[in-house]
């Protein structure tokens, strides 16, 4: 019944499940933050996901090590990230075409191991909620925000951090420069090369790490595709909160709450079709984005290959 | 001494080709798979027989019109991702049409041409509700065209599991077929429909037309090297990416009516079959250059259609198409990249 959404258990379970359905997002649009913001378009984070995805769930099912699997999807999502930057950065490829290629072998790969080393969809104890002392004994507010598990934490803990770091520190100042104007950034001594080698492999180990969210800590499950197409909604995303990490916070949790909403309609055997129902989330943002109008500029040298003049 | 010759140009495609099956190959190893037989098996699967060529170009129809129309949603500049769901709106419409039409005294091939003219206007309606959103909503299209992906697929399984779904229980294979005089002529035999082949044909001939020789190609690619500049040159920007928008839907949803008509004669849940993506890698392959287009996307279907073998024989499922589709993307732009390290020392 329609009048079950408004009371009170289902509200707070509508919002916490929001809350902790953002977490993947929040790991890979980061990551895609600082790529773009040193001028570097990664559409190949759905691939760097799936990868780790696997790495973590086939780690943590092999060893019971949770922490393991989550340090074999950094370390997965950083090779993709280096042969990533290579690409880019060296050869200077075309960045929309190469990130499809990361796309599909990602897909590929995680597929193929998947069925050579699982074959069947098993489940894996994922990481337990963790309810913080005092805070999550709050009516209401303690189970929405403060009885997570760690990696739902983490993510919103990584928003304020990348503000700091992006907009506060000599470093972040290196990856903005270079994004906007490389040439600029170039002849007052900063490497180029190495800023957008470093931004590109830390969006890798942040995808793989939203994979692993997804496989160890929120799902608990890992089947072939398992993201279909949550990777390039974090892109999206970055459009979305038009390259600020608040801005995609924003973005990350009307999405999840509104899917989360969507969610719990079907649960609850509310009579709207559920095709139409999982159209919303889509719908809605989409509403949103052309209500809040705000063009802001994308970063100059997005998607532009740096070459030094001689 | 390595001058920018076609012959040069091909050898290093090549060589992209061979390093791609020879990483491909270490994967398979790697992963306990017997490579040969793997091989082996995609090929047979798609050059085997008459039959199974055929089928490549079944395949070949609805992606080389999809390439057609990226080509110019490119040339534009832009990002079309929604393509996948202008395909799927195609198909839907072209079914729409025909099941109005299919109980009256109409000739066959006056249903059969309303209905693929439908399916083209519902590909471009869609595709123009995306360059809306861009244009005059400032929405990015890669976000508006994955939100709009997504909206296509809800809306074809509403309406196989709801107003048109089989009389008695809907179900994943789709609507109630159509009667066999409605669908397009096919060579005797095979699923291959010669009409489809003409009209894949004919697409990629226009937009080779469109973008070379025509003024409007030249200014709808400067509408996508620079559009500040081309906008202070006098050229109506934001028309001309509406009518690129447009036009891709076309071709888009040309692809998605001739699923209906020529190979599924219903609609179905996957009615796509991810051609839309896959265009989109061939669109980018070939360099935004029309005339690769038909041998690209030819290679791609074989590869498409020679995996379809794997699943039964090796277990492998079509995960090693996938491994092998990125692995040539990736491989290309290498090759590319160091050809052009190669040109400028030389």
């Amino acid at each position: 019944m329609i009048s079950d959404l408004f009371s009170t258990t289902v509200l707070i379970g509508i919002l916490a499940s929001g809350i902790r359905l953002a977490t993947p997002y929040l790991y890979a649009s980061i990551g895609e933050v600082f790529g773009q913001k040193s001028g570097v378009l990664n559409l190949g984070i759905e691939g760097q996901m799936l990868l780790g995805a696997f790495a973590a769930f086939y780690v943590a099912l092999t060893t019971g090590n949770l922490w393991l699997g989550v340090l074999v999807a950094m370390i997965v999502g950083a090779v993709m990230g280096l042969a990533m930057a290579f690409v880019t950065v060296n050869l200077r490829a075309q960045q929309g075409i190469s990130g499809i290629g990361f796309y599909l072998f990602g897909m590929g790969v995680s597929d193929l191991l998947f069925q050579k080393l699982l074959g069947t969809v098993e489940t894996v104890k994922g990481f337990p909620k963790i309810f913080i002392p005092g805070l999550s004994d709050i009516p209401g507010v303690g189970e929405i925000f403060f009885s997570q598990n760690l990696l739902v934490y983490i993510a919103y803990l990584l928003v304020p951090i990348a503000w700091f770091v992006l907009n506060k520190t000599t470093l972040g100042l290196k990856i903005r420069s270079v994004g906007e104007n490389p040439d600029a950034a170039d002849s007052l001594g900063v490497s180029v090369a190495r800023i957008r080698y470093f931004t590109i492999i830390l969006g890798g180990i942040l995808s793989a790490v939203a994979g692993a969210s997804l496989s160890i800590a929120l799902l608990n499950v890992f089947q072939q595709n398992m993201t279909s197409g949550l990777g390039f909604i974090a892109v999206a995303l970055v459009y979305f909160g038009a390259w600020k990490p608040a801005g995609v916070l924003g973005g990350a949790l009307l999405f999840s709450m509104i899917n989360s909403l969507q969610l719990w309609i079907q649960v609850l055997g509310i009579p709207i079709p559920s095709d139409i129902a999982v159209m919303m989330p889509y719908v809605l943002t989409i509403l949103v984005l052309v209500a809040a109008v705000s063009r802001v500029r994308a970063p100059s040298a997005l998607t532009k290959p740096f070459e030094r003049e001689d | 001494m390595l001058k920018n010759n076609r012959w040069i140009n091909l050898a290093f495609q090549l060589a992209a080709l061979l390093l791609a099956v020879i990483f491909t190959t270490l994967i398979l190893l790697a992963a306990g798979a017997p490579p040969l037989e793997a091989y082996k098996n995609i090929l047979m699967g798609a050059f085997g027989s008459l039959d199974n060529f055929a089928n490549v170009l079944v395949a070949w129809v609805p992606l080389l019109l999809t390439t057609a129309g990226l080509l110019i949603t490119f040339s534009a500049g832009l990002w079309n991702i929604g393509v996948e769901g202008q395909i799927m709106l195609g198909a839907i419409f072209t079914t729409w049409v025909m099941r109005l039409l299919q109980d009256t005294t109409m000739p066959p091939a006056l249903i059969l041409t309303l209905a693929i003219l439908a399916g083209m206007v519902g590909g471009a309606l869609w595709a123009m509700l995306a360059g809306a959103l861009k244009t005059f909503g400032g929405v990015n299209e890669i976000f508006g065209g994955l939100g709009l992906n997504f909206v296509a697929t809800a809306l074809t399984l509403w309406l196989i599991f709801g107003p048109w779904k089989r009389p008695g229980v809907a179900s994943m294979s789709g609507t109630v077929p159509f009667d066999d005089r409605l669908s397009l002529t096919v060579f005797t035999g095979l699923r291959l429909s010669p009409w489809a082949l003409v009209i894949a044909v004919a697409a990629i001939v226009v937009v080779y037309l469109l973008l070379q020789g025509t003024y409007f190609g030249l200014r709808l690619k400067a509408v996508g090297r620079n559009a500040r500049a081309a906008f202070l040159l006098g050229i109506p920007t934001w028309q001309y990416m509406m009518m690129s928008f447009a036009l891709c839907g076309l071709f888009a949803g040309a692809a998605g009516a001739m699923q209906v008509v020529a190979v599924y004669h219903r609609l179905i849940p996957s009615i796509s079959s991810g051609y839309g993506y896959l265009g989109l890698i061939v669109a980018m392959l070939v360099n935004y250059q029309a005339l690769w287009a038909a041998p690209v996307a030819l290679f791609y279907a074989a590869l498409n259609i020679g995996s379809i073998q794997l699943p039964i024989v090796l277990k492998l499922d079509s995960s090693l198409s996938g491994v092998l589709q990125g692995m040539l993307v990736l491989f290309v732009v290498l090759v590319e990249g160091a050809r052009q390290q190669l040109m400028k020392k030389s």
